[in-house]
Order: structure tokens, then sequence, then C-alpha cells
């Protein structure tokens, strides 16, 4: 707990930096797309939080495998604590997409694969939510969320590769680990940034989270009187 | 000689409270032990630890049977929109050798296309305990058992016990009622 | 194999249990031309949504208390006791349901379905697709029941129902299949694939949230 604390000024500042620096380079300092003008600098936005909400929605499964097998009982405080987060993460990504989407398609929303695994996966984060907050926060709640989020993981597959498998509107990955990349390198350093960035401020979300969520449920142990 | 349940220690904490610690015994067969404790002080929990339903947080439990257990609890296990036909059917005591015996014993020989709904409290209790009557078991579990039986059905169950201990079974029983019965104590 | 007999007696008896999801589905399917006033040929095109949707809302239905009755009796409690595998029993309960109330809805299905749009060929290819995807419908609800079965359990069935929606995006795509002659085949192996793996899995990680109801 300590030495968390004593690290998460720096990173708080740090990424800070990185989003608002990489903002500020997108919005204003990079050229005007060929195609889709002004419009298309939300992607700083749009990009990190649907990469995150995915990110997230991967560390809660992960988290639970490791809550299931070894029965650590940190590692469920951090999926509850992650689950709220992931939640408005991906609502950000919905919107943020929806209000692309108006200049570029013409419309707020369409029905293709993507942007309705996007929204299946809002709704899984919420359902995770009431699920665990109908039991009284015992243990019975803790396998249930654990498991809830391992079965929902096959939702995760099928939102990367529904830009593949279906032909949607969606334009697929523009940056990807083997070919040269899709998007102008001028664009693609901000994007890099604001990647980075907003990881980060989420990071310091999830750690802020989970600190209470550690406090909530241990609240009967003596390390917790002495702390608060 | 090997007993049929062994248990070292055995504590349970629910809610981060604890319910009781330290129990151990050990259960012989043909032996009887009488869980005894006020409400709410753990022997269902107890009972139920020993059929493998609850598994304790502390403590070590060894049960040695070949047999399946044979476990009544508080709840029947009767379907209520069934007749007592279609339930022992599900039971898989159809055709058991004494199931006239037991079912003219209780006065539930004519009943049997009546559904379970419309017979009182201590007749259905009366169907659930058949699974006791008509038992294959080694090790016998028994949660209040007496509870909804009039006298006379209580005398039938505690003769059948003691037979059950003469052929060399294990019983463990928690009853408010006191049962005219040999048994060890264990208090929670 | 016992057990399954047990189970068909059960549920064949109980015929609120499944003559009501039967029922239900014939209203929807009978009801839909009667809202929708329109010629022939938009008929059977929208005709497939409201399928695939009555089925899912059907077999929602249909296993919203698979266990509920038998927690609350205690023959859950005596089922977990027995030696045989806790799975096999939520596996072939499921099973049952599906054969009394799956089977005729898809039978139900195809027919409305050749009724509708015309075409028996297309009729009997969607039975196979029917019958595959009410079994997994089932299962996953049927997982749905079990996570909120001291709760009510409404909330566990509607925290599943997203899991679904991709396969009813599969279906979608199946019947487009089906009208340009593609790849039927290949959908049908697909769907059973996800049924193979799903019929392992589901009732292991059913039996082991029941047990933890149990405790």
């Amino acid at each position: 707990m300590f030495q968390v604390n004593r690290a998460y000024p720096y990173i708080f500042y740090l990424s800070l930096i990185t989003y608002l620096f990489s903002i500020f380079w997108g919005l204003f300092v990079t050229p005007e797309d060929f195609v889709q003008g002004n419009s298309y600098r939300i992607i700083y936005l749009h990009v990190p939080a649907s990469f995150i909400s995915q990110s997230l929605y991967l560390a809660m499964a992960i988290a639970s495998a490791v809550y299931l097998i070894w029965k650590v009982k940190l590692s469920v405080y951090l999926v509850r604590s992650i689950a709220p987060i992931g939640a408005v993460t991906t609502f950000i990504a919905l919107t943020s997409g929806s209000i692309w989407g108006i200049p570029t398609w013409g419309t707020w929303w369409v029905w293709d694969a993507r942007i309705v695994s996007t929204l299946i996966l809002f709704i899984m984060y919420l359902g995770l939510i009431s699920l665990h907050d109908s039991f009284n926060n015992n243990e019975k709640a803790d396998k249930f969320l654990s498991i809830l989020v391992l079965v929902g993981s096959v939702n995760i597959p099928i939102i990367k590769m529904s830009v593949e498998w279906w032909s949607t509107l969606h334009q697929p990955a523009s940056i990807t680990l083997s070919e040269k990349p899709a998007i102008d390198l001028v664009m693609l350093y901000p994007l890099f940034g604001s990647i980075i960035g907003f990881t980060g401020l989420i990071a310091c979300l999830v750690i802020l989270s989970s600190k209470l969520q550690i406090i909530k449920r241990e609240k009967n142990k003596s390390w917790v009187k002495d702390y608060v | 000689m090997n007993p049929l349940v062994k248990a070292q220690n055995l504590s349970y904490k629910i809610n981060d409270k604890k319910l009781f610690q330290g129990i151990s015994f050990e259960l012989l067969k043909g032996k009887a032990l009488h869980i005894q404790g006020e409400n709410g002080s753990g022997k269902t929990t107890l009972l139920r630890m020993v059929c493998g339903l609850t598994k304790p947080s502390k403590g070590n439990l060894i049960i040695k049977t070949d047999k399946e257990v044979c476990f009544i609890g508080h709840k029947n296990a009767i379907k209520q929109y069934l007749n007592i036909e279609d339930n022992l059917a599900l039971m898989n005591l159809n055709n058991h050798q004494d199931l006239q015996k037991y079912l003219s014993i209780f006065n539930l020989e004519k009943s049997l296309d009546i559904n379970i709904a419309n017979l009182s409290f201590g007749q259905q209790k009366k169907i659930s305990l058949l699974r006791l009557f008509l038992n294959s078991s080694d090790l016998i579990i028994l949660d209040e058992p007496c509870v909804g039986l009039d006298t006379n059905s209580q005398e039938i169950l505690v003769d059948f016990l003691k037979k059950e201990l003469a052929n060399g079974k294990g019983i463990i029983y928690s009853s408010h009622i006191l049962l005219d019965f040999d048994a060890d104590s264990l208090g929670i | 194999m016992e057990v399954i007999k047990f189970e068909f007696l059960k549920l064949l008896k109980k015929s609120r249990g499944w003559l009501g999801p039967i029922l239900v589905f014939v209203l929807i399917m009978i009801a839909y031309p009667l809202t929708v006033e329109v010629s022939d040929i938009e008929l059977s095109q929208s005709f497939f949504s409201i399928l695939w949707i009555a089925a899912l809302l059907v077999t929602m239905l249909a296993t919203e208390d698979i266990f509920l009755e038998d927690f609350n009796d205690g023959v859950l409690e005596q089922y977990a006791i027995l030696q045989k595998s806790l799975s096999f029993i939520i596996g072939s309960k499921v099973f049952v349901y599906w054969l009394v109330i799956g089977v005729p809805i898809s039978i139900i299905g195809s027919i409305f379905c050749i009724g509708t749009t015309n075409q028996s060929a297309l009729g009997y290819q969607i039975l196979p697709i029917l019958l595959v995807s009410t079994y997994i419908f089932m299962n996953v609800f049927s997982f749905g029941n079990a996570l909120s079965l001291t709760k009510g359990s409404v909330l566990g069935t509607l925290v599943t129902l997203p899991l679904l929606l991709p396969l009813l995006i599969i279906l979608g795509k199946v019947v487009i299949a089906i009208n340009f002659d593609l790849n039927y085949l290949g959908f049908l192996f697909l769907l059973l694939g996800i049924l193979s793996i799903i019929i392992i899995i589901i009732p292991m990680i059913i039996s082991y949230i029941i047990r933890a109801h149990l405790e």
C-alpha cells in the first residue's frame, strides 16, 4: 500500500503530461486529413478508449483466473474495482465513435459487428457490477464474478476479429505488428502518445479504486484501522 | 478398526465470524453420534460438512464409506406436484422389497396417487424418511429427523436405527427431541 | 441413463413447464404476421429475425426455473451428495429440457418458415440450425439461472443474454448464406463446433456454481 502511495503522484503527473501533450499535438499541430478534414482528430480519444476498454476486460479475465486457481483475494478486489472503470471507458469509446460517425459516415449509429460487440461489452460490464452487488459481498459473489468474467471473455476475440470476419463499415486496424502502418507518421506519433497517456491515467484510476475496494472489504482488520 | 468418519480440529468461518472451532471426533462402524448444541451453534453445518456439501475452513475430515451417504436434512427432497408413487420412482425406491411393509406401517399404502401438496406436514416427512428406511448406505446422517412425527412414528424410527447400528452402520444425528438411543455425545 | 428417465418424468408431468413456452412461441409466430400488413415478399424477409428472437426469448422463459425448484426442494442437495458426477446430471437435465421444449420449437419454427416463405427447401435447411441454436441458448440461459439461484433467477438470465448476441449475428448471416446458396454446411459445422464446446464446459461450470450455492 505504501509503495503505491509513494509512486502514485509520479505516475499521475507523468501520464497527465503525456496525454495532454499528445492531445495538444494532435489537435493543433498535425495537418488536416485528406478525406475527413478536421473531424478525424477525435481519434485521439476514441482509439485509446476502445483499446483500454478491451485491455481492462483482459486484465479482469486474467485476475479472475488467478483468483479461481490460487485463491488470492487481492485479484478479485482488482476485478471488482476495474469493472466500473471499464464500463465508463467503453461508454466513452461508444459515444466518441458515434460522434465521429456523423461527419464521416453521415449517421451516428450503425449496426455493424464491431460496434455491436462493443455495446455487448458495455452491457457485460454493467451485468458484472449488478450481479456482484446483488450478493452481499461475500466469497460466493466473488466466485460468481470471476466465472462470469471468464465466460464473457469470449466476446473479446469477437470484437477484435469482427472487423476481419465480417465486412463492416468500421475500418480495419491501421497499426499492426508486422506491416507498415496505414496511417501517416505525423499522425501516428500523437496517437501512440495519447494511447500511452490514457493508459497511464486509467492506471491511476484503477489504483485509486482498488485502494478503496481493499479498504472497504477488509475494514475489520487491524491494519486498516491503523491506516485510515 | 477403520473409522467411518474421522474429523480433526474442524472449524468453520462465515462472513468473518467463527461458527465453531476445534471439533474433533471419530465414528466407528456400529456406533452413533449425537450432535448437541443451541440453535444456531452450527449443528446443521457440521452435518453438511460430513456429507460433503460444505467445506470446513480449517481442519481435516476423512470419510471412508463404500456406498453413498444417506442424508436426511431439513428439506424433504420430494416434488410437490407429483404423487407418492412418482416420487418413489424418482428416489429409485419403487421396487424395494421392504417398500410395502413401511408404507403399511405409515398408513400410506392406499394413498399412492395422492398429490404430495395435499398431504400433511408429518406425512410428507414420513415419505422423505422412506429414503432412510430403504437405504443401502454405510453412513447415515440425520438432521432433526423427528420434526413433525407423532410418538408412534418416533418409536418406529428409533427401533429402526437400533437395527441399523446392529448391522454395522454408522449414524450421526442431531435432535432436540430426546431419543431413547445409545449414542456418544458431541457438544458444539 | 436412469437420470435422464427421471428428468423426463419430472418435466413431462409438470405441464406448465413445457407447454407454456411452446404455446408462447406459437403465439409469437402467429401474432407477427397479424401485426405487419405487408405483401408476401417483405413478410418473408423479416420473418427470420422474428424467428430467432422468439426462439431466444422462449428458451429464456423455459429455463427460468430449471434449477430453482430442485434447489428449493432439496433435491439438488441429494444430487450433490451422490457419487455420480453432478455435471452429468446437469447436462442430462438441460438435454431433457431441450428435447421437450427445444425440439418442438424448432419443428414449429421450420413449419412456419415453410408457410411464410413458400420454399420448403428453406424450411428443411433451417431445421438443424434451429435445433443446434436452441440447445446453445438453453445451455447459456441455464448457466445464467444457476448464477442467481438464491436471489431470484431473472438477474442471472439477463446477465447472460449479452453473451448470446454474437450468436444472433451469426444466425443472421446463416439466413443470408442460405438465400444465396453459399457455405451453408460451413455455418452448420461452426454452430455444431460451438455446441460441442458448450455442452462439455457449461455443465461443469454450473456444477461448480451449484456446489458454491449449497455451501
